[in-house]
Formats: structure tokens, C-alpha cells, sequence
């Protein structure tokens, strides 16, 4: 395999005396997809939170494309190339989905040196985008106040695939979607990661897991508990992982 | 429903303010004798310049989710800054500057920065020290007019540089050109509200602060930008206050905060941000003026005015509950 986009080397996050995170080390490789999966409180968020630039680590480090890396704000992930998508969802509901698709990115033009947002460009753009995803919303200049949970998702899941970067975090992304939203959603991970771009998912479902990640990172009580490809290994043996049966670090053969 | 039905029925709600002040003119013109004439008109407008000002810079800042109380206080401060350089009564210095006309960019220039630096200080304490806007800005409006009561000793200053008073004075089209610096302002930040990034990015900040701050977006010098923007407009208030009152007084423009405040929320601004336009605040402030000119008329007491704005406001307040309980049912 080639160099890692991504290392993490003995992450940890201490909250005051509580050690949410005591010491998290793996790597995820362009094109790769990594499911992160983990018991309720084993810190899956918080590590998610940590690359995309909302914590900072305690101690540890990190590297992104071969160099040291924090990012001190999400702007600072950002501009690295690292887009992430959250579990409580990152949308602007009283202005509208072209608004919300292009936020802190809008297209400008000048008219006497003042940048003046460019509407019809932005629109067109959305439009094509989620016309690709073959997502359906009725009025791009709807508020998305309007719309329903399972749309709102859409945007968000569309508003990564278009802006791609390097690396994609996807916090529980499918929350509120459908079965066959569902299935679109795991479609444009797998198209995501076929143009080189790694991606985390955190999930709750076993069955998500196994059909979209080439590899499987369980996490217990803060540390890495088992780190296997999916081929290598069995629904059974990740939730022994997860509750805790099976040693860590150990990928069971079968 | 049609989607053209629904389209002009979403026009309504959004311009609703607009109707309401086309009605209320239209009642007033009908049933008050004299009401009806251009000169009512622009009175209405020339009365509200000064607390439109005001109403911009506490709409930009409550629609980006925070608040601003200092306002009323910065304005009087500046009023009161630029009364005392340039005025040649009472506490004035009566300072001279040749040639005469210097002394408008220089005054204003001082208005500006005692609302710019004000306003930096508000900002820099909400926004770093993660402190709640309401109080922050309700100590700034205690404490920047105990500043005004000390520079001035309580007492007034009176008698304008007629350089300055000239713009109080000098109309065009039937309107005191203060009454046009007023829409002036009104325009210009309608549009950088509704067509910039800044703008777009304020709104956005109100809607969702985390979403903002994930995107990428650097909400803090946003939010100061606007704390400033908020202090400079309400000192751009207090330069227009001091001309049409040739001076300024140590309890200049009391009150005015909570007038602005009624248009803000007359005008559809909602104060748990991210909603409302300035064109409809600037309704909000015409059709406070529009009644206080029909109160002035019929010769009613004035001590209705007041009455009368608090159920305006109150009005104001189930009018917005009521759209939105229509705009669901659009949905």
C-alpha cells in the first residue's frame, strides 16, 4: 500500500480527570474506506472531532500526507482538504439549500471592486450536483426549514461528495435516511472513495459496515480495540470486538 | 395549492410589514383631516432618520444572533462628542476649523470612532470571552451614559457649527438631507446584508452558529465586524441627533433604544436570529412615525405615543407567531 493520507500515532483526549481518549493509533489510506465502530461513549466522536478541527488532542500526533498536522478550526481542516459531515446535522435552516450548499465558499463576483454573491452560478451548480446524486428536492430556493429529515441529509451528504477534498468524516450519516436513500448514500462512498479520497464512517449498524468499508477500526473505552479488513473478518467477531470478549488489537482469522 | 399561489402568498408574508404600513397610512389619510399631503409625508420620513440609523445597526447585530442595548447610549455619546468640539454655547469649545466645510468630515469622523471603538469593546468581550451579548451591551448602555453625564457635567451644549447644522437644513426633493443620508444608509446595507458574502454569512451566523463554524466560516470577525458596525451606524445616529438638535443634552435620545427595538421586531426581524430584512425594519421605523405624526395631529396626548408602540410591538410579536404557523402549513 502506499504512504497513508492519514496517521494517527497515540491520540489521547483527557477531559479534566475523565480520559475520553487514552491513546488511539491507526492510518487510512487514499481511497480507502475505514468504518469506525464502537459502543455508545468509546469516543468515536470525539476523535472525529479531534481531525476535523473542533478539539484539540491532549497529547499525540498526527500525520496528513506525510506531515504534522493539527488543525486549530474546522476552516484549518478544511483548507487541508479534510471535509466532515456530523451526526447532528451542519445545515442553516432559515436560509435556502443553495445558500446552505455553498457555505463559506460562495461565488462572487465584483461589481466596483465589492465581492457580490453570485446566485445564478451557485444555483446552477447545486442543480447539476444534485441532479448527479439523482436527489430530488423541489425548489432549490426553498429555506431548508421546509424540508424533510431525510432531504436536509441529502443536502449535507451531496455538499461533501461535490466539494470532495482528500479526506471525508462521516459522523453517522445515514441517521435519517430511507432504505433506498440509504443505499444511494453508501453508493456515493464507495464513488467518493474510487476518485482516491479516504473516508471514515461511524456507524451504529454492523450491516453498513460491511457493505461500504475495506476496513474495520472498533474502539473501546478510548483506545483502538481491533483494527482488521472486512474480508478478514466476520460480524460476530467485530462485536466481540465492541463488547469487549476479544483482546485488543487481535483479528480473529475466519 | 397552486405553486403561483403559494409564491404570491410567501411574497405577502415576507413583505408583510410593507402592507401594514400602504394600510395604516391609507386609514390615517382617510380619517384624519390634513393627513393626506406630501408635507405629512416627508415629515414622516425626516422624523424617523435618526432612529432609523439606529434600527440598522441593532437589526444587523440581532439578526446574526446577539444583541446590542448600548446603542441608544452610543449615540448620545457621540452626539455629545461632537457637540462639545463643535458647538459655541453652553459646554461647547466652539472649535474653528478653516475652511468651514472640514468641520463635516472631521465631526463625523468623530462620531464614527467613538461608536467604532465602543462597539469593539462590546464585540471583542461577547465574541473572546464567550460572554451573552445582553449583558455586555446592558452594562455598555449604563456605563457609556454615565460617561456622557461626566464628560458633560450634566449640562448641554448648544449652538452647532452652521457648517454642520447645513445638512439639518439643506433639502433636496423636499427632504433634509440628514433624511437622506438615513435611506442612503438604509440601501446601502439592505444590499450588503442581502447580496455580499458578509451578509449572507451574518444570516447564517444567526441561523446556526456551529454550522457556520464547521463550514469554515470565521464567525468570531464576523461577529465583531458587526459589534463595530453596530457601534459606528448608532454613532452615525448620534452626529444626525446632534444637528437636529443643533447641540447635544446629557439625557439626548433616551428612549430611542426601545423604539428601535419595536421597529427591528415591527419589521419582521425575529430576535432569536437569522431572520428579517432590512427594508422591512426600515417599514417597521416608518410606520412607528407615521402613528406618532397621526398622534400629533388628532392632538392626542402624547402620552399615548408609548402606549401605543407597546401593544405595537406586542402586535408585532403574535403577527410573527401567526406566520409562522402559516408558513408550515405552506410547507
Amino acid at each position: 500500500m502506499s504512504e497513508p493520507l492519514l496517521v494517527l500515532d497515540n491520540v489521547t483526549k483527557n477531559y479534566g480527570a475523565i480520559r475520553a481518549l487514552r491513546g488511539i493509533s491507526f492510518s487510512i489510506a487514499r481511497g480507502e474506506v475505514v468504518a469506525l465502530l464502537g459502543d455508545n461513549g468509546a469516543g468515536k466522536s470525539t476523535l472525529v472531532k479531534i481531525i476535523a478541527g473542533g478539539l484539540e488532542p491532549t497529547s499525540g500526533r498526527m500525520l496528513f500526507e506525510g506531515r504534522e498536522f493539527l488543525a486549530k478550526t474546522p476552516a484549518e481542516a478544511k483548507a487541508a482538504g479534510i471535509e466532515t459531515v456530523y451526526q447532528d446535522l451542519s445545515l442553516c435552516t432559515n436560509v435556502d439549500v443553495v445558500a446552505n450548499f455553498f457555505m463559506g465558499r460562495e461565488i462572487t463576483r465584483k461589481v466596483l471592486g465589492v465581492p457580490v454573491l453570485d446566485e445564478r452560478a451557485m444555483e446552477s451548480v447545486v442543480a447539476k450536483a444534485l441532479a448527479n446524486a439523482g436527489t430530488r428536492i423541489p425548489s432549490l430556493r426553498t429555506k431548508v426549514e421546509h424540508l424533510s429529515g431525510g432531504q436536509r441529509q441529502a443536502i449535507e451528504l451531496n455538499r461533501f461528495v461535490h466539494w470532495g477534498g482528500k479526506l471525508v468524516l462521516l459522523d453517522e450519516p445515514f441517521a435519517a435516511l430511507g432504505v433506498e436513500q440509504t443505499r444511494r448514500g453508501l453508493d456515493m462512498i464507495r464513488q467518493v472513495a474510487s476518485q482516491g479520497i479516504g473516508v471514515v464512517i461511524i456507524t451504529h449498524i454492523m450491516q453498513q459496515a460491511f457493505q461500504v468499508a475495506d476496513r474495520i477500526v472498533v474502539i473501546r473505552q478510548g483506545v483502538v480495540a481491533g483494527d482488521v479488513a472486512r474480508n478478514k473478518t466476520s460480524p460476530d467477531a467485530v462485536i466481540n470486538m465492541i463488547t469487549g470478549e476479544t483482546l485488543a488489537g487481535a483479528g480473529p482469522a475466519g | 395549492m397552486s405553486p403561483r399561489t403559494r409564491h404570491s402568498l410567501e411574497l405577502v408574508l415576507d413583505n408583510l410589514v410593507w402592507f401594514m404600513l400602504v394600510f395604516v397610512l391609507a386609514v390615517f389619510s382617510t380619517f384624519i383631516p390634513n393627513f393626506f399631503q406630501l408635507g405629512i409625508f416627508a415629515n414622516i420620513i425626516e422624523a424617523s432618520s435618526v432612529l432609523g440609523v439606529m434600527s440598522i445597526g441593532l437589526a444587523l447585530v440581532i439578526i446574526a444572533g446577539h444583541m446590542d442595548l448600548s446603542v441608544e447610549s452610543v449615540a448620545a455619546l457621540s452626539a455629545m462628542a461632537v457637540g462639545i468640539m463643535f458647538c459655541s454655547s453652553g459646554i461647547g469649545l466652539g472649535l474653528q476649523l478653516h475652511p468651514d466645510w472640514l468641520m463635516v468630515p472631521v465631526s463625523l469622523a468623530v462620531a464614527l470612532a467613538v461608536g467604532a471603538i465602543i462597539g469593539v469593546i462590546n464585540g471583542f468581550l461577547i465574541v473572546r470571552l464567550q460572554m451573552s451579548a445582553f449583558i455586555i451591551t446592558l452594562a455598555s448602555y449604563i456605563w457609556v451614559r454615565g460617561l456622557v453625564l461626566v464628560v458633560s457635567g450634566g449640562r448641554s451644549a448648544q449652538d452647532l457649527a452652521p457648517a454642520i447644522r447645513w445638512f439639518g437644513i439643506q433639502r433636496l426633493a423636499g427632504l433634509p438631507l440628514t433624511a437622506w443620508i438615513a435611506v442612503g444608509c438604509f440601501v446601502v446595507f439592505s444590499l450588503i446584508l442581502a447580496k455580499t458574502p458578509f451578509g449572507r454569512h451574518l444570516v447564517m451566523i444567526g441561523g446556526n452558529e456551529t454550522a457556520t463554524f464547521r463550514a469554515g466560516i470565521r464567525v468570531n470577525r464576523n461577529l465583531i465586524i458587526a459589534f463595530v458596525l453596530a457601534g459606528a451606524i448608532a454613532g452615525l445616529a448620534g452626529w444626525l441627533l446632534a444637528i437636529r438638535t443643533s447641540g447635544a443634552t446629557a439625557n439626548l435620545g433616551v428612549g430611542l433604544l426601545f423604539n428601535a427595538f419595536a421597529a427591528v421586531v415591527i419589521g419582521g426581524v425575529s430576535l432569536k436570529g437569522g431572520v428579517g430584512t432590512l427594508p422591512g425594519v426600515y417599514a417597521g421605523v416608518l410606520l412607528l412615525s407615521a402613528i406618532n405624526t397621526a398622534i400629533n395631529l388628532m392632538a392626542l396626548p402624547a402620552n399615548f405615543t408609548q402606549v401605543i408602540h407597546g401593544l405595537l410591538v406586542l402586535a408585532a410579536v403574535l403577527l410573527d407567531a401567526f406566520k409562522q404557523t402559516i408558513r408550515q402549513k405552506l410547507a
